[in-house]
Order: structure tokens, then sequence, then C-alpha cells
């Protein structure tokens, strides 16, 4: 540093000597004058502050808690459902197969399957009862028994049985109307069939 | 505490404002502002630096505030940089402080705030742009006109004397 900035850095002047009084009088008259001590102010600071992230971690733990348990408990009664869903169709699609199967190689034992499963009701003769694939009771044709096998059983069956059956309503549809016993025009319409079948 | 403290640094701080200040009576304003300053704001000095510094930076910002109330500086025309060398001030360094600080008082606002900043407390450009909030540009041109103005002075000092 030049000698001059030497000079006027360290340049010192006494201040008049009234200066100190109307400073004291300025600090008296303010009154506000705080010397704060960092380190307690950085020790309550810290304290406040682990004191917040406590409670903040606490009440978040219990609110997580609430919220997550009924999720957790749905999602395990979820579970649960689907596990006895997919029994119940993996045991309706084994008890399919196992019925078809029977139908197919011995025709012979069609009565008795239709015995155990309709209780030797008139109507077993005519239908065989299978387990639908959530397990309910189906009453078919044995005539449609081959359809039945040869359509796909695999996972998840519901599908394949309600797309074969959403095609078969729509050929039933498409056929003439049949004649049901609650028309009277049916009913009509049935007498006269009969009629014009005996005369023939 | 506030007495000790007063004692300890006013003669330096004095010094200070009447560096930057025009005269006795802005120096005296300043010199009060800061110390209140000082004593308001003591607790925020974190023991980084010299507290002789704290209190020095404290002054020059409070002179550079009272002289903004007073007098609108720095306008941001900014000229090229004449650039005056250091070595053509030197000849201030065969002259007494007294008659340095003379002809540094006689500069105008502008010139003596940046010259000061610059040359004797050795701020940047880029710290006195900010503090003053004018551009860097206008920093330096400030101070090479500052630097022109101190030349011719001084060679007229100089001629008196002989």
């Amino acid at each position: 540093m030049q000698d001059f900035k030497n000079k006027l850095y360290h340049y010192e002047a006494p201040p008049p000597e009234e200066m100190w009084h109307q400073i004291a009088r300025e600090l008296n008259n303010e009154k506000v004058i705080k010397i704060h001590d960092h380190r307690k102010n950085k020790f309550v600071l810290y304290a406040v502050a682990a004191a917040v992230s406590v409670i903040v971690i606490f009440l978040g733990s219990v609110f997580f808690k609430k919220n997550s348990n009924p999720q957790f408990t749905s999602r395990n009664q979820e579970e649960q459902h689907n596990l006895l869903l997919a029994q119940k169709i993996e045991d309706s699609v084994h008890l399919n197969q196992q019925i078809l199967k029977s139908i197919i190689n011995s025709p012979e034992e069609k009565k008795e399957i239709v015995s155990k499963k309709a209780n030797q009701s008139i109507a077993s003769k005519i239908y065989l009862t299978v387990a639908g694939p959530e397990g309910q009771p189906v009453k078919i044709s044995p005539k449609v028994a081959t359809l039945i096998i040869s359509a796909d059983n695999g996972y998840p069956p519901k599908p394949v049985w309600s797309q074969e059956i959403r095609e078969w309503q729509k050929i039933m549809l498409s056929s003439t109307v049949s004649p049901t016993s609650a028309n009277f025009a049916d009913q009509v319409q049935l007498a006269a069939n009969k009629q014009s079948d005996d005369k023939d | 505490m506030q007495r000790l403290l007063y004692e300890r640094f006013s003669s330096k701080m004095y010094g200070v404002c009447l560096r930057y200040s025009e005269n006795t009576e802005d120096a005296n304003d300043v010199m009060q502002e800061g110390f209140i300053k000082v004593y308001q704001n003591i607790g925020k000095f974190r023991g980084e630096g010299s507290f002789e510094g704290w209190i020095r930076r404290i002054f020059i910002h409070t002179s550079i505030e009272h002289y903004r109330k007073k007098v609108k500086l720095f306008n941001v025309t900014e000229v090229s940089e004449n650039t005056i060398e250091d070595d053509k001030l030197n000849v201030l360094d065969s002259l007494a402080t007294k008659d340095i600080l003379k002809i540094v008082a006689e500069l105008t606002p502008g010139y003596k705030t940046v010259f000061n900043m610059h040359v004797v407390e050795g701020y940047s450009h880029k710290e006195i742009a900010q503090i003053l909030d004018i551009t860097e540009g206008t920093s330096k041109s400030q101070l090479a006109r500052a630097k022109g103005v101190l030349k011719k002075k001084i060679e007229a000092a100089l001629i008196k004397t002989k």
C-alpha cells in the first residue's frame, strides 16, 4: 500500500467532546439496546427446532399409522378375497373338466353324474348340472358338452364363459321367436303346431 | 461498556467520517448515527474478521447512506476509463496527512466516495457497484475521474508550496 493510502486509512481525529453525550442521550431515548448472546440464542433455536421435529415426526407417524392401517387391512382382505376367488375358480374349472371328461369319455356315466348333482330329479335327465366358473350350478344340455370342452378353460375362465354365453345369446336373439307358456298367442300357436303335427 | 467502546474507536471512526463527509457537521451526524448502529447491532457481530473492520464497515455504509439522503450522486454515465496510474499519485506520499485529506475532501462526493472505497479501503469495483447501486463501469470511470482531478489538485498544491 502506498504511504498516502496508509495515512488516509489510519487517519484519526478526536471527535467533539459533546459527541458522547449526544450518543448517550440518543441511546437513553431508545432504551432498546439488546446485546444478544448468540450461543444462548442458537441453543434455544436448536432446542425449538428439535422439539418441533419430534412433534412433527410423532404426529406424522400417528397420522400415517392411522391412515395406512385400514388400507393395509383392506388390501389384505382384498388379497384374501382374490385368493379365495382364484381357488374357487380353480376348483370349478377342475370340476368342470372332470365332469366334462366323464361325459365325453363315458356317456353312460351321465346319469350317475346327473343324479349326484341334481338329486335324481326329472330335470336331471334332461339337463346336466355343472359348476360354473365361480362355483355356481349351471344347467346345460348334454349336447353342448363338446362345445364347452372345446372352449378355452384357461385362467381366468369367466371371460371365456361370458364370451361364449354372449355369443349364444346373440344366436338365440337372432333366431325366430320361440313360444312361451306365458303368452296366450304362443299357446295358440303351440296348439296349432301340435295339431298340425298330429295330422302329419 | 458502551462508553469503553466509544473511547476505543471514536477517533478512528471519526477519521473515517471526515474522509467521507463534506464537512464536520455531516461527519458528526454520521458519527452519531454510526455508533448508535454499532450498539444496536453489536449482537450480530459473529467474530468473523476483526471487530474494528466490522465497525469500520458500519461507518462507511452509514456515510454512504447519509450522503445519499442529501444528494443524488452517481449518474450512470460511463466514460472510457482514463487510466491514471497510481504512481502519479505517489506524490501524495510526500504530503502530510492533513494536506492529503484536504485535497481528497475537495473531490466531488461521487469521486471522493469511490476513491475512498477503492483506493483507501480496498473495495473492488464489483463491491462498490453493489454497495452504491451503480455499474462496475461507472465505479471505474468515477475513480479515473477522481484520480485525474486529484492529479491536477496535487500539481496545483505543489506549485503553491514552491
